[in-house]
């Protein structure tokens, strides 16, 4: 009887599907709700025993009342503006530079491409070293031009410009690939013909490359957002969310509360609170993105 | 002749801003690999003040030997390991899914493709908190079962997967089913053997997600005999904070291997990830 049912046909695809499908839900799907449900019990440690409660949502009340988590959301406020179109306006104009032709262009291409063989944590130990205020290649660097020796990671001021340059510069090549991928796939005869009717490289760029790339671009765009949304490897091995608080984004805070302070309620308060707004940023991007694409084709 | 020169003038500023990207691209690696062969007083002493003998490599080989003392070596096999099982298993998890996609219609397909693929685009470090909960619940933390088997389904490799074997001739299934194979032995015998340059990329990604993997291994994994080659590298640059000549011969170590197995392999790694054939 066991044996007919493996026969049937209507399994098959069903039995194929299984163990992917049930990693995903199991590790992908799963814990979005083990971390929303977490988010409402609060545990204490009297007399070393662990003890759970359901407090409903008052892991959340502390946390909007708490002056760190708004200072946090602030600070990951002022990231996302910033890194992802900054990160994006340079992807591009690298893709493009990167399409002229030239005997070298394979080379200059792979070179580029470095960064993305090398790993976030190793990008940021070796730029981590870069930027030593003391003894980091950087300053070395700028003193060959008169500049002072800056503070980068330990200053205030400089510290999330820092973790920026060192994100963009392992993200910048990632993105780019796709970017690159996508303009390989527009047809030349479109810039052949945009030749002979007199456009100019702006033109060019502005009427064919930028809308046949309208989908890559969408996607980079999201992808890199929900990346840099929860970008806390610099942090966590650097700064420490510091000096004084100026690089402790919301998911470094999560972080934090949780392995330092075992604090597990409002670590993922924090995490579902970060969860929910990714989902809603990607959701406006889609949209806003989405909507433009009619006039600009026209 | 006007237009000559502003001809020339373009292609110098091309070149000079292709040059500067380079240098901002590459010296970092390239100072991490030239120090990982010096002393210490010899690294401080060449970049303040900027000296050009920075960029040119030492011949020590002191700083290798030395993190292999602090276990490094460890960590290179246990991160080898891991990445090879994740290999192995995440091929076979992620073909099979992409041959049902590819090669059946049946209720609620189109539904739970777009629900794979859509659960990957949630960041896999938002969920490493409630993973690192999960784990702990079901008894695999701090075990290689927690730092391998979340991390095989991947909705990118299965989305390869199911594009390749779409492209595969139905006649030549049918066929096969005809002389009595097995749906089993179709998708083993026929299709997989088919299928060497996408297995390839999609193991070459599966290897490098393993390889520069640091957020998960570092909160599921605590226990030194289970540390992977970034957390080490992390755990070097706190705790061996002044010895910089051994941070950058670990950064060298585990940045080299992917790598040379992206350049090695650099039109299936493309084609994997951005879903484009390379020419």
């Amino acid at each position: 009887m066991f044996n007919n049912f493996f026969k049937r046909q209507w399994v098959v695809p069903y039995l194929f599907l299984a163990p992917a499908l049930l990693a995903t839900i199991a590790f992908k799907l799963y814990p979005i709700f083990i971390g929303l449900w977490e988010s409402l019990i609060y545990t204490s440690f009297g007399g070393g025993v662990e003890k759970r409660s359901f407090v409903w949502f008052e892991n959340y009340q502390y946390l909007f009342d708490d002056p760190l988590f708004w200072q946090s959301l602030k600070i990951t406020s002022i990231l996302t503006i910033i890194i992802n179109p900054f990160q994006i306006a340079l992807s591009l104009g690298l893709a493009l530079l990167l399409m002229r032709k030239s005997k070298f262009i394979r080379v200059i291409r792979s070179l580029y491409l470095l960064p993305i063989g090398v790993a976030l944590p190793i990008a940021t130990v070796v730029w981590g070293l870069m930027l030593d205020p003391y003894q980091g290649l950087a300053n070395g660097f700028l003193g060959v031009f008169g500049i002072p020796p800056q503070p980068f990671l330990i200053s205030e001021d400089q510290a999330l410009w820092s973790i920026i340059a060192i994100a963009t510069w392992k993200g910048v090549a990632f993105w780019m690939l796709f970017l690159l991928a996508g303009m390989e796939e527009i047809p030349t005869q479109y810039y052949e013909a945009a030749k002979i009717d007199g456009a100019r490289p702006f033109e060019k760029f502005r009427f064919i490359t930028l809308p046949l790339l309208k989908r890559t671009i969408l996607f980079v765009f999201v992808a890199d957002t929900a990346t840099n949304f929860v970008l806390m490897v610099p942090m966590i091995i650097l700064t420490k969310g510091g000096p004084m608080q100026s690089t402790n984004v919301l998911a470094f805070e999560a972080y934090r509360s949780g392995f330092y302070y075992q604090d597990w309620g409002r670590s993922l308060s924090i995490i579902s609170i970060l969860t929910i707004i990714s989902l809603i940023v990607i959701g406006l991007q889609l949209l806003f993105l989405g909507e433009n694409k009619e006039d600009r084709v026209k | 002749m006007i237009k000559h020169i502003s001809k020339n003038w373009s292609i110098y500023a091309w070149y000079f801003i292709i040059l500067i990207g380079l240098i901002i691209t590459i010296a970092p690696f390239w100072w991490a690999l030239a120090s990982s062969f010096k002393d210490n007083v010899t690294i401080f002493a060449e970049v303040a003040p900027f000296s050009f003998w920075s960029m040119v490599p030492g011949t020590s080989l002191d700083p290798y030997y030395g993190i292999f003392q602090k276990g490094f070596g460890k960590a290179m096999v246990n991160t080898f390991f891991v990445s090879v099982v994740s290999v192995i298993g995440g091929i076979i998890i992620n073909s099979m899914a992409g041959f049902a996609f590819a090669q059946f219609r049946f209720k609620g397909d189109n539904i739970l493709f777009g629900f794979i693929l859509l659960s990957f685009a949630v960041p896999a470090d938002a969920i490493a908190i409630p993973l690192f909960k999960m784990m702990r619940q079901i008894g695999w933390f701090d075990t290689y079962y927690a730092l391998i088997i979340p991390m095989l389904a991947n909705g990118i490799i299965i989305f390869l997967f199911r594009q390749f074997f779409i492209g595969i001739p139905k006649e030549l299934m049918e066929a096969a089913r005809v002389d009595g194979l097995s749906w089993f032995g179709v998708y083993w015998k026929i299709c997989m053997p088919l299928s060497r340059p996408v297995t390839l990329g999609a193991g070459l990604l599966l290897f490098v997600f393993q390889w520069e993997s640091f957020l998960w291994p570092l909160i599921a994994a605590p226990s030194p005999d289970l540390h992977l080659i970034q957390v080490v590298l992390a755990r070097f640059s706190t705790e061996y904070a002044p010895i910089w000549n051994q941070q950058f011969a670990a950064s060298t170590i585990a940045g080299l291997l992917p790598l040379i197995f992206i350049y090695l392999f650099q039109k299936q790694f493309v084609s994997a990830l951005t879903g484009v054939e390379q020419k």
